[in-house]
């Protein structure tokens, strides 16, 4: 009668642990799920608040020819404040990756809401049609100009 | 065995309870948020929808060398005197000698149907100006 006892107490304990087992994995997992919702979340939220123009006068001229640099304004027009380090900013010109660009916040000291940075490319152009591709935190915009 | 079943399927039903509360919260604050940002880039595009202005008048004065600008908000949106960028021959001018809003420099608002005029200095007769507002909304002039 005793063995049987003992052998349902182990039965016990084991399905308990075996249960907790269970339900810890499960839960892990799932908050591990709910983490990475809210870390998508917050990314996606900035991607759509984030918006930028380039207001530079095409009409006008964007390249100088002494100096080898394309300047654009850039505004953000968006809804959220922006990194203006040109780490957070591509930038292709005629389709080519440019990695030498400086920037610099024009009318304030941050890129917030309808502030405006000048960004300086470094390249040699040839006379004739080019294209510039921004893209900032997943918003492209892209402005033609003619040297 | 009716304890080990009862006691194990407990554990297992609270452990799927907690989960499903902590996911739930964090899908609808993750919704929501996203939402949020959708709902304000609506209302930003609606304003520039609204918005309009044309530039009415451009001199450049020689003898003083004053550029003035004027512009009127043709919309119906109300404007940030802030936010109003002026590119004059695609350079940045933020250092106005005069910027008012229908006769009145200290107000931030351009509403509208009013005017605003701007005045930069400039050492030689510009070609063209650019009027740049808040929500993006531009206008040029060649003079």
């Amino acid at each position: 009668m005793a063995s049987v006892s003992a052998s349902h107490l182990i039965l016990f304990i084991a399905s308990l642990v075996i249960a907790a087992g269970v339900a810890g994995t499960f839960t892990q997992g799932v908050s591990r799920l709910s983490q990475g919702i809210e870390d998508q979340s917050l990314e996606v939220s900035e991607e759509v608040r984030t918006d930028i123009e380039v207001i530079s006068d095409a009409g006008s001229p964007v390249y100088n020819n002494s100096t080898n640099t394309v300047t654009l304004l850039v505004k953000n027009t968006g809804t959220s404040d922006l990194n203006n380090d040109s780490r957070f900013i591509e930038v292709l010109l005629d389709g080519r990756y440019r990695p030498n660009v400086t920037t610099t916040v024009v009318d304030g000291e941050t890129w917030r809401p309808t502030n405006v940075i000048r960004l300086e490319v470094t390249a040699e152009l040839s006379s004739g049609d080019h294209r510039v591709k921004l893209i900032v935190n997943g918003d492209e915009e892209v402005f033609r100009f003619r040297t | 065995m009716g304890f080990s079943v009862s006691g194990s399927a407990a554990i297992v039903f609270v452990g799927i309870f907690l989960a499903f509360s902590s996911a739930y919260t964090a899908s609808a604050n993750g919704f929501e948020r996203v939402a949020d940002a959708r709902s304000a880039v609506d209302e930003d595009a609606l304003d520039r929808q609204n918005t309009a202005l044309s530039v009415t008048n451009t001199t450049y004065d020689a003898g003083n060398d004053t550029l003035t600008v004027e512009a009127v908000n043709e919309g119906s949106t109300t404007l940030e005197v802030e936010a109003i960028d002026l590119l004059v021959d695609n350079t940045y001018r933020d250092d106005y000698a005069v910027r008012r809003v229908g006769g009145d420099n200290s107000t931030t608002l351009w509403l509208p149907g009013e005017r605003l005029h701007l005045e930069v200095s400039t050492s030689s007769q510009p070609d063209r100006v650019k009027i740049v507002t808040g929500p993006g909304v531009a206008a040029a002039e060649v003079l």
